[in-house]
């Protein structure tokens, strides 16, 4: 951005009264902006205190922790391995769903649809963003399992699996990384593409020989916020993809996710002293790593592949 | 745009924190008199209860077993002319004896196992010395989906060994399919899963926990589901679950006796357990409208109870809780 000359020149020829009611203002919105980091430090905190209860217990050892793949706490089992490995794959099945649906709508959105249609379209896509994950949930359980026990057979598909749980997240996040990704390819100048135009190239190569890898740091960083809300998801997963932590690669099978885990736990009122009570930070604290991480990946992504046009 | 989402995703979280931390405040309104007494009363101990002047909210949390139960007398209550809100949380047992005894949070907490030893302490120091009152009998429910055509009956080894070790269901009985056990059980937190594992494995919770393909919820509503939804899975929950969906599920006999009425009444069925609820006498001081509401829940219990599908108790045993309840409030009435 280039420093805004004209500010200060106002900020000279303000009345007092004036330059204090700025000042107010100014600071009410530093205030409201504080709130915010305030409150992410205060969450850090009570997680990362009850998580070293957890590990300060002499119950359970960081490098059991990872490497176990039994997470049982009330028989003293704390691999998170079982928790995790259903977190990824649930994310990963969302991310297989939502990932190319989200591009290709984008693509379509931003290069073929017109004007006229994108308007009414858009807000249709924001309403599925908004239906409310609990809805989702029982999507997944009474329609998405039976639909994948009809294609693949009653004794396969288990009432409760991670692959309807996925596909239901991926529906759920799809719209956003079209919106997101909509953005970043309206954002390519329109020079780039009416020079492609001009030298005799098809719509179709415009947009993916142009448009598309124009604007691939916006779609990456898209991809990104998509896998860290999948991850976090929590109401869908507690639904459809089972109560009990199962170390599974297969999709059929039920196993319970980190965020599912939390909130079956804390969904009765647990002893404040108990290892389960505590165990549940332990497994807070390090989603919170997992999307941080992804939220500092997709930053550097940004930054780094940005294509300048100006 | 990333921004704005990252901050909602944070919000969200923080209000599911507050949410979950924020302690209830025990109003106690002190409506003084007892004015809902009758002098008429359909029961021979306890006196009679006018729903329509009993004033002041009510909160019981706690056993899912006991839910269908209190859920049925709290409507007649307020059928009958109860019109405050009672609040009734189906949480678990453990998860009702942690906010009545160690939060000190509610007024009743309903339970599908007696209180333990810490509860009670722990009761104590907040003030509150545990009072019984017992319900009735719930049969335990082994339960199998009505595809199953090869399990009928369990011994209770079987029962253990379908539960922990048995992988396969041929690993229990040569004769059974070779395909996996599907286990849907209460979640550790409720009495039913307390008493199963005190009744089957010793109260070992080990072989119980370490099964494989073992799904736990304190909702007996997703234990259902799951059981009805799979040809291989067996699941175990109160009695009324299975009652309320008899067409869906088919129920296990246990050494050859099977669930009933009669099996329960003549203490034959070897899972029969007896489900209960607790308050305690300063509560029912403090605010008679609690006092009011278990009286009229021991006069009523017995002309619901085997609707909702649970088995009235012998007479002598309700008879003592509506004996608790007149020692309770001795000298107040």
């Amino acid at each position: 951005m280039k420093p805004d000359i004209d500010a200060s020149f106002f900020e000279k020829n303000l009345s007092k009264t004036l330059q204090t009611k700025e000042l107010f203002i100014k600071g009410l919105l530093n205030f409201f902006a504080l709130i915010s980091i305030g409150v992410t430090v205060g969450i850090v905190y009570i997680l990362s205190v009850e998580a070293f209860l957890f590990f300060s217990g002499g119950e359970v050892s960081i490098l059991e922790f990872f490497s176990s793949i039994q997470w049982q706490p009330v028989i003293k089992k704390f691999g998170i391995l079982p928790l995790l490995n259903s977190t990824l794959m649930t994310s990963l099945i969302a991310m297989l769903v939502a990932g190319p649906l989200g591009i290709f709508a984008a693509i379509y959105m931003s290069e073929y649809a017109s004007n006229k249609f994108k308007a009414k379209v858009k807000p249709i896509l924001e309403i599925l963003a908004g239906i409310p994950t609990i809805v989702y949930g029982y999507f997944a359980l009474t329609f998405i399992t039976p639909f994948l026990k009809n294609i693949f057979g009653n004794d396969i598909v288990d009432v409760y699996n991670t692959a309807s749980a996925g596909i239901a997240m991926g529906i759920l996040i799809f719209p956003m990384i079209a919106s997101m990704s909509e953005d970043a390819l309206s954002a390519v100048p329109i020079g780039l593409k009416q020079a492609a135009y001009g030298l005799g190239a098809t719509k179709l190569e415009v947009s993916t020989g142009i448009v598309l890898p124009a604007a691939v740091s916006g779609i990456m960083a898209a991809f990104i916020v998509g896998l860290s809300r999948a991850v976090g998801e929590t109401m869908i997963v507690a639904l459809a993809a089972g109560a009990g932590s199962n170390f599974t690669f297969n999709p059929f099978k039920s196993a319970e996710t980190m965020t599912g885990y939390i909130a079956r736990i804390s969904g009765g009122d647990i002893g404040y002293d108990t290892v389960d009570y505590n165990s549940i930070f332990a497994i807070g604290i390090f989603l919170f790593f997992i999307t941080l991480v992804l939220n500092i990946v997709s930053q550097k992504i940004i930054q780094r592949y940005r294509e300048i046009y100006d | 745009m990333k921004k704005i989402l990252v901050f909602f995703m944070i919000l969200a979280s923080v209000s599911a924190v507050f949410a979950g931390g924020s302690k209830e405040s025990t109003s106690s309104e002190k409506t003084g008199a007892y004015t809902w007494i009758l002098t008429e009363s359909d029961d021979s101990i306890l006196p009679g209860v006018n729903p329509l002047e009993v004033k002041g909210t009510i909160t019981a949390a706690g056993s899912s077993t006991v839910f269908p139960l209190s859920e049925r007398m709290i409507e007649r209550f307020k059928n009958e002319g109860y019109s405050d809100n009672i609040t009734l949380d189906s949480i678990g047992s453990g998860a009702g004896f942690e906010r009545w005894a160690v939060q000190a949070e509610s007024d009743i907490s309903n339970a599908s196992r007696p209180i333990k030893d810490k509860e009670v302490t722990a009761a104590q120091a907040n003030g509150r010395e545990p009072i019984e009152f017992r319900l009735g009998t719930d049969a335990l429910a082994v339960v199998i989906n009505p595809a199953n055509d090869f399990a009928s009956d369990v011994s209770l080894a079987e029962l253990a060994l379908i539960f922990s070790t048995a992988k396969k269901w041929s690993d229990v009985n040569s004769s059974w399919p070779s395909e996996d056990i599907k286990r849907f059980i209460p979640g550790t937190d409720s009495g039913t899963f307390d008493y199963f594992v005190e009744e089957v494995f010793n109260k070992d919770k080990e072989p119980i926990l370490s099964a494989a393909n073992t799904q736990l919820s304190e909702d007996d509503n997703i234990l259902v589901r799951g059981v009805e939804g799979d040809k291989y899975a067996i699941g175990f929950f109160g009695y009324a679950y299975y009652a309320e969906n008899s067409d869906k599920l088919d129920v296990l006999s246990i050494e050859g006796v099977e669930p009933s009425s009669a099996t329960v009444d003549n203490a034959t069925y070897p899972l029969a357990r007896p489900v209960f609820m607790y308050s305690s006498a300063n509560i029912m001081h403090e605010k008679p409208q609690v006092a009011a509401f278990i009286a009229y829940y021991l006069t009523y219990v017995n002309e619901e109870i085997r609707d909702v599908g649970y088995f009235p108790t012998a007479k002598e045993d309700l008879d003592k809780a509506k004996m608790n309840w007149m020692k309770a409030m001795e000298g107040k009435l």
